[in-house]
């Protein structure tokens, strides 16, 4: 079952990352952040089937939702259709290839050094539990400060956005 | 478990609690109760709202004895926190109530809730002992000042010296940060303390050279220091006046005392003697670099400038110069105590000083419609009060003998001397310091004549200046009169008793363990 999941969320993760940099059906710069969210989402799936339920659920509040709605937003204020009409260029090609293929072997060279099939799986760190009775208990104060942070922001957004009444 | 995080949260940080506080009622109570009530009243509410926590800050900052408590190694609570936050809560009082003529916004609310909020972050950042904390307080610090900054919303230069004070304060913090993780790889604990420990007798290592000169770009940002000095004379001159002076006086004092505590805390001081030594720890020759750097160009470029809050902010810059020397101090063990008292003494007095000048230029600013310095010709017949004040404030940021600058220069390069082992590197920093007493003296001087001597024969161009009419009420007893005269009795005083702040501040230090 886990390792269906896998290969499941494995292959849709490879298609969307695909999909992201080289999509046949559209050139429109939104569609491939789109389907950047959908890549997240299921590294995300990827992430719970490790036990790091934390990490997952982490994944797609801040990386598919807060910071994918900032690279929406700097892609609308670009202009699309330059984009759209830009064709590929041979060099960025050949360099994306000579990329690929470097990081291609250092990623063969490293797993065929880890050897993972002896070891038994290491116990997760880093728990929603553990975190929280952390946040709540020896990083109070810290934590106290941040939610301090985040009220200043909002008072400086909300300040600097209003209308002047004069 | 969790009631007694709670309990420990109330105790050790409430001051800090208190002022978060106060910062919400002003908000509520400028958005509800004060809603359609004439601006001027909603600023008075907003200014005794802000009088009343900072007062109860005060109190339990006096009041409850707290001796060398730390929560969990990530808070300091110790006497000399508490007489650094005691400052920084008067400054900011100071600044509340300067800004009671604030009449260039409608937000009077969210004005004084981001101006307390601010100070919530410069306690934060004085009573941190802890990287995270650091940061958060840097940032809880610069977020609230940025909009700050930007509040006069018609004037012609604050959005462009917010978006440059933004700009910058981002950029710093980005690269602090990379320090901070840095030194966290390095040692493997985010306590100060703890990377102290962990980096002692390491040798030269390129990598801690880096975290380390990565950590201080966020301090050198925040006390104006030569290559990130950038901001500062736009963001003083575009910023309300109120704003700017909490800004050369709160923000100097904290990131003093911050960067005083991060360097004697966190970076293991050079241990043996020779000339490897100094560069083992690798914050010395930055740190020195830095103070050369301030002071000459600090001191220099202040001569050309003809506003006076970009003369004040370059004369900050040149400051920061001085106080670096102060820090540089702390590198000797032995050495510790005196260095901090001093480096405390002078940054409080300094605060204190430039508070009382930029209420000055605030009143020129208000009467004039702006704050260059012929405006200021003949201040000394117009507003006597304010003029004398500003004397002793020029003259005691000059260093003159009877005035609070003179023993806090004094204390600063005796420290600076008596550091082993940096026998050169101090004498020379200490020599260009006293070389650049007269330049200092002569851009100082040259306000006071300006309002003293010369005589005003044009009056400042525009038939609205108020400052022109013969009722115009320049002469009114204002907040800013006030506001001078407090500060100029606080630097007269403490230059005649420096012992008064000295002693409490050295027996702090020893009961803090240095």
């Amino acid at each position: 079952m886990q390792a269906a999941l896998f290969y499941i969320f494995a292959a849709l993760a490879l298609v969307c990352g695909f999909l992201v940099v080289a999509n046949p059906f559209s050139r429109n710069p939104v569609t491939s952040a789109m389907c950047l969210v959908l890549t997240l989402v299921w590294l995300a799936g990827l992430f719970v089937l490790l036990e790091a339920f934390f990490l997952g659920a982490v994944q797609i509040l801040i990386y598919a939702g807060a910071v994918m709605v900032l690279f929406l937003f700097v892609i609308m204020l670009l202009d699309l259709r330059a984009e759209e009409r830009r064709r590929l260029k041979r060099l960025g090609l050949v360099g994306g290839g000579l990329v690929a293929a470097a990081l291609a072997v250092l990623l063969r060279g490293v797993i065929h050094e880890a050897a993972p099939a002896a070891a038994a799986p290491p116990a997760v760190e880093g728990t929603t539990e553990a975190l929280g009775r952390l946040l709540f208990t020896r990083y109070l104060l810290p934590f106290e400060a941040v939610s301090v942070l985040l009220l200043v922001a909002m008072v400086g957004v909300v300040l600097l956005s209003k209308k002047e009444l004069k | 478990m969790n009631n007694a995080a709670y309990i420990q949260l109330f105790k050790l940080a409430g001051p800090e609690m208190l002022i978060a506080l106060a910062a919400l009622a002003v908000l509520l109570v400028d958005l509800t109760l004060m809603r359609g009530a004439p601006v001027r009243a909603r600023r008075v509410i907003a200014v005794l709202l802000t009088g009343v926590g900072g007062f109860a800050a005060a109190l339990y900052l006096l009041q409850v004895p707290l001796r060398a408590v730390s929560w969990g190694g990530l808070w300091a609570v110790d006497p000399l926190t508490q007489l650094v936050k005691l400052g920084l809560v008067g400054l900011a009082v100071l600044t509340a109530v300067l800004s009671l003529e604030a009449d260039y916004t409608d937000h009077v609310g969210e004005h004084f809730a981001l101006l307390l909020l601010a100070t919530v972050g410069l306690m934060v950042m004085a009573g941190a002992a802890d990287l995270v904390l650091v940061f958060l307080g840097l940032e809880l610090t610069g977020l609230s000042l940025y909009p700050l900054v930007a509040l006069n919303k018609a004037g012609p230069r604050a959005t462009e010296a917010a978006l440059k004070y933004f700009f910058f304060g981002a950029l710093a913090a980005a690269v602090t940060l990379f320090g901070f993780s840095f030194l966290y790889g390095l040692s493997g604990t985010t306590n100060l303390a703890g990377i102290a420990a962990a980096l002692r007798g390491r040798g030269f290592d390129p990598l801690l050279a880096l975290a380390v000169v990565f950590s201080l770009v966020g301090f050198g940002f925040k006390v104006a220091a030569v290559p990130f000095h950038l901001w500062a004379p736009d963001a003083y001159q575009g910023a309300p006046t109120p704003v700017a002076a909490f800004i050369a006086s709160g923000s100097k004092l904290a990131g003093f005392f911050l960067l005083g505590r991060f360097v004697a805390l966190a970076l293991p001081e050079s241990g043996d003697a020779g000339r490897a030594a100094l560069f083992t720890p690798g914050w010395v020759p930055a740190v020195a670099v830095l103070a050369l750097a301030s002071m000459v160009l600090g001191n220099l470029a202040a001569l050309a400038q003809r506003d006076l809050k970009r003369l004040l902010a370059y004369s900050a810059i040149a400051h920061a110069g001085y106080l670096l020397l102060a820090v540089l101090a702390l590198n000797g063990a032995a050495n510790r105590p005196a260095a901090l008292a001093a480096l405390v003494y002078y940054a409080g007095t300094y605060a204190l000083a430039g508070l009382g000048a930029f209420a000055v230029a605030g009143h020129v600013e208000r009467h004039a419609g702006a704050a260059a310095l012929n405006h200021l010709t003949g201040l000394g017949r117009r507003a006597p009060w304010l003029a004398a004040g500003l004397a002793v404030f020029l003259l005691s940021l000059a260093g003159l003998p009877p005035l609070a600058g003179f023993p806090a220069k004094f204390y600063v390069f005796a420290a600076a001397l008596n550091t082993p082992h940096a026998g050169a590197v101090s004498l020379g920093l200490v020599v260009v310091a006293l070389l650049l007493s007269p330049v200092g003296f002569y851009y100082y001087l040259r306000v006071l004549k300006l309002a003293f001597v010369t005589e005003s024969e044009k009056r400042p161009a525009g038939p609205d200046a108020p400052g022109n009419s013969p009722q115009g009420g320049e002469n009114r007893f204002g907040v800013e009169t006030a506001v001078a005269l407090l500060a100029a009795a606080g630097v007269l005083g403490l230059g005649l008793f420096p012992q008064w702040l000295l002693g409490p501040l050295q027996a702090a230090v020893r009961e803090a363990g240095g």
